[in-house]
């Protein structure tokens, strides 16, 4: 399935995000773009879960929150050396998922996105209630970065979030990842293959979790605060809609969605006002038009014309 | 020599109706054995009791020797005991191979080799290796019977459970699929347990019959007795497509 | 303790106007509404509108206000819902994007400030020796009113029994020559100028925002999972159960405590008992 073609892709892409902080001449787009790796990672992640197995979570902020949160917890109240935020994020993004997905994923469709959208949203309710230890409504604010230059840790949140896509992929090409799909497609069916459907849910949840997570921990490192909003529905509601753009079920698709819109809104600074209007518009027209998404389908069409050209040119040269 | 599986009283109700009242048969290793009955007697009910995917009020099942009754589905597939489904479900947006893997990715049969080999050469004994390539949704009727079987079969069961195999399909494509079913449990030495509720497709095939109304066994006798039965006769005649069931 | 009963009540009546219009349209057309609450928020602001600009009389601008929300409820079915009915998801996608545009056209219009809207009675009256504004009463007399008018509809016409066939069984309803698609939106028109009316008749005390309807939403939401999605005698009584549950919560705890109540109360449902108390469709 993996052609070579896709790894000089992904090899591409690598390269032209390593080679922004050179190119660049200020810090501030390579700030942005650091959110908007941490964006593709809650893209990339909430596809894993998602994406597919069909089960749709509409509170994938809950996990967000908690990571972000974590690490400036530690840093802020706890004084903690920044690097330990990193791990302990996803272990308390995985506990969160196990605390609202062992009740709710055995609930049909609609319900579980609905419940976890509900825990997402009594997460933030919390927040701003337990004032004292979260900072309420200002949220933590003093978050020590974990590395001082604005470029290094670009780099560093670049590896992570490569390291987050390529495991991801790695996982739903493997037989893992074809119980996944089979789930999206029928969980009796699966039941009678003799599957255990509720573990691989309850650990794609899980893993979905770590890494929303660790996405939270590093936005928190990045931008040196996090407030309840970290919680809130909208963020929940666009990663869906990056999913949808970028294809669901392929992983890169949706990170690529990430990152192509962040610029995007950065260029059109103009629109930033209207990004709802952008986005709730490019989702109807995905949800009529483009149901296998955007920028997914585009990488398929570029490599059957590449792959078409170089079968070409091998088959001339053997000739 | 010892039953394969062995039930004893085993009940279901829902709210007011008793869909499955007090049922108990034994099958030995090697038969393959009918379940007959008009619709509503209570067949399928009782699959999804045996297999799992619903919980009993009450009774027994002793397979191989263990109790399953309480398990969940799948521990009871990894046990042994494959079904099918009498309204296929295949898992769409794969192709007819991957339906397959998934049934080679069960821990009972997990580290019996590469999986995709496996799913090949079953979909060949089942007549689909031509298609294994193709998406599910293109199947007929018929195919997506057959898939049903090489998912079950590929879990290595000891007694298959097939659920109106025959439902929907026409003569022409009965006539392979029953030949399939007897050359599989010839060569295999499956044991099998059918339902049907039409006599004609399966007279030949079994060996015994278990005659079902209103969720009770009615009669367990070779076909040609229970045919004659005159409590299955009556169960028939007296539902409207009755005199067209009776052979 | 009086006041507790009687600001209940107006908030239990404003929240079954909500509840019951979210049960109707899912329990006659499976549509999970996600822009419910923008038709409660479309309410508010068209009374606004109309007072304020169009000048008209208040009971006017609110009959006007409530007619175009149903009609606009009735177009976004026709035009964006029932083309993707096959997908419950997507279903739900689509009427959020529908609520984001509309709270996003609303604070390009009219900012982020809080509108006022005149109330239709300035006095203030005392029930059970409890003060209470004269609007309130309104509200908690215009909630009875809409409600039992609702009731007597779907039990005495001809087209609330052909509603209530389709709820039961679609397709069943129109081989019986009752055309399903058109009552569909006939209901969706129902349900949003319902909901609109709960939104005019809460403007004039209510803060009239653009985000104004996602709270409510959420609360509908959660009354009709805890009474039973499709049941409408299950959202009222839910609608009592939530509305004194967070007014005693607010009296007597906090307001912020208070508006977590809604939300806990799905999560807990739908943990313990998927199907609410009188479901006809269990969640799972």
């Amino acid at each position: 399935m993996r052609s070579m073609i896709d790894w000089i892709g992904a090899g591409v892409a690598i390269a032209v995000l390593a080679s922004v902080p050179l190119l660049a001449g200020s810090n501030y787009l390579v700030v942005v773009l650091t959110v908007a790796l941490c964006n593709a990672m809650w893209a990339a992640s909430w596809d894993f879960m998602s994406g597919l197995t069909g089960r749709e979570n509409f509170g994938h902020a809950l996990f967000i929150g908690a990571g972000a949160y974590t690490a400036g917890f530690l840093n802020t109240a706890l004084d903690l050396n920044p690097w330990w935020g990193l791990p302990s994020s996803a272990i308390v993004a995985v506990l969160f998922s196990l605390v609202i997905g062992i009740p709710t994923l055995r609930l049909r469709g609609p319900y579980f996105a609905l419940a976890m959208l509900s825990g997402a949203t009594v997460m933030q309710s919390l927040t701003i209630i337990f004032s004292e230890y979260t900072g309420g409504q200002d949220g933590l604010n003093g978050i020590f970065p974990i590395l001082d230059s604005q470029t290094a840790y670009y780099y560093l949140t670049l590896a992570i979030a490569v390291a987050t896509v390529a495991s991801l992929k790695f996982i739903a090409l493997s037989p893992w990842g074809t119980i996944l799909r089979a789930i999206r497609g029928d969980e009796a069916t699966c039941q009678a293959a003799g599957i255990n459907v509720s573990f691989y849910k309850i650990t794609a949840l899980m893993i979905s979790a770590a890494f929303a997570g660790l996405g939270g921990a590093l936005y928190a490192h990045a931008l040196l605060q996090v407030g309840p909003d970290l919680f809130a529905v909208i963020l929940s509601i666009n990663t869906i809609i990056l999913v949808y753009i970028g294809g669901m079920g392929t992983i890169y698709g949706p990170a690529g969605a990430a990152l192509l819109f962040s610029l995007l809104i950065e260029k059109l600074r103009f629109l930033s006002e209207y990004r709802l209007w952008v986005y709730t518009l490019i989702l109807i027209f995905i949800l009529f038009f483009l149901p296998k998404g955007l920028v997914a389908p585009a990488w398929v069409w570029l490599r059957e014309r590449l792959s078409g050209r170089r079968r070409k040119r091998a088959e001339d040269a053997v000739a | 020599m010892s039953a394969l599986i062995e039930v004893k009283g085993l009940t279901k109700r829902f709210g007011g109706l008793t869909a499955v009242k007090d049922v108990g048969f034994a099958l030995a290793p090697g038969e393959i054995t009918g379940i007959l009955g008009p619709n509503g007697a209570g067949k399928t009910t009782l699959f999804n009791l045996l297999t799992g995917f619903i919980p009993a009020d009450s009774g027994s099942i002793i397979f191989d020797g263990e109790p399953i009754r309480g398990l969940k589905p799948f521990r009871i597939v990894n046990r042994g005991l494959a079904r099918t489904f009498q309204l296929t479900r295949p898992f769409i947006g794969m192709s007819v191979l991957e339906n397959v893997v998934v049934g080679c990715l069960a821990p009972r049969v997990r580290r019996d080799g590469p999986t995709e080999g496996r799913a090949r050469h079953m979909l060949v004994r089942v007549g689909l290796g031509a298609k294994a390539d193709l998406a599910v949704d293109v199947l007929s009727y018929g195919d997506l019977r057959r898939l049903e079987i090489a998912r079950a079969l590929v879990t290595r069961p000891k007694l298959l459970l097939l659920d109106e195999p025959f439902a929907g399909l026409g003569t022409s494509e009965i006539e392979p699929l029953a030949a399939l079913i007897r050359e599989l449990h010839d060569s295999e030495g499956l044991t099998i347990l059918i339902i049907e509720h039409r006599l004609r497709e399966f007279m030949q095939l079994v060996g015994r019959v278990i005659a079902m109304d209103f969720g009770e066994i009615i009669a367990i006798g070779p076909p040609q007795e229970i045919v004659r039965h005159p409590r299955v006769v009556e169960a028939y005649i007296g539902r409207t497509e009755g005199a067209r069931g009776v052979a | 303790m009086a006041q507790i009963l009687v600001y209940g009540a107006v908030i239990s009546a404003i929240y079954a106007m909500l509840a019951v219009g979210f049960t109707l349209i899912f329990g006659v057309a499976r549509i999970l509404n996600l822009a419910h609450g923008a038709f409660y928020a479309l309410g508010a602001y068209g009374v606004y509108v109309l007072t304020a600009y169009g000048h008209l009389p208040l009971l006017a601008a609110a009959v006007v206000s409530v007619l175009f929300v149903a009609g606009f409820g009735a177009a976004m079915e026709r035009v964006l819902v029932r083309p993707l009915r096959r997908s419950t998801l997507a279903v739900l996608m689509i009427t959020l994007a529908v609520s984001l545009m509309v709270e996003q056209v609303l604070l390009l219009i009219f900012g982020s400030e809080a509108r006022n809207v005149p109330s239709m009675v300035d006095a203030t009256v005392a029930i059970a020796g409890v003060d209470i504004s004269g609007q309130r009463v309104i509200a908690l007399t215009g909630g009875i009113v809409i409600l039992s008018g609702l009731w007597l509809f779907m039990q005495k016409t001809r087209l609330g029994a052909a509603i209530l066939a389709v709820s039961q069984d679609a397709e069943g309803a129109q081989y019986m020559g009752i055309p399903s698609d058109r009552i569909f939106s006939i209901v969706m028109a129902l349900s949003a100028g319902i909901a609109a009316a709960a939104g005019v008749l809460v403007a004039p005390f209510q803060t009239v925002i653009p985000g104004m309807g996602l709270l409510p939403l959420v609360k509908a939401f959660a009354i009709v999972i805890v009474g039973g999605l499709g049941s409408i005698p299950g959202s009222i009584l839910g609608a009592l159960l939530l509305g004194y549950t967070e007014t005693i919560v607010a009296f007597n705890i906090s307001i912020e405590w208070a508006q977590i109540v809604s939300v806990a109360a799905v999560l807990i449902t739908l943990i313990l008992r998927p199907a609410g108390f009188f479901g006809k469709r269990a969640a799972f």
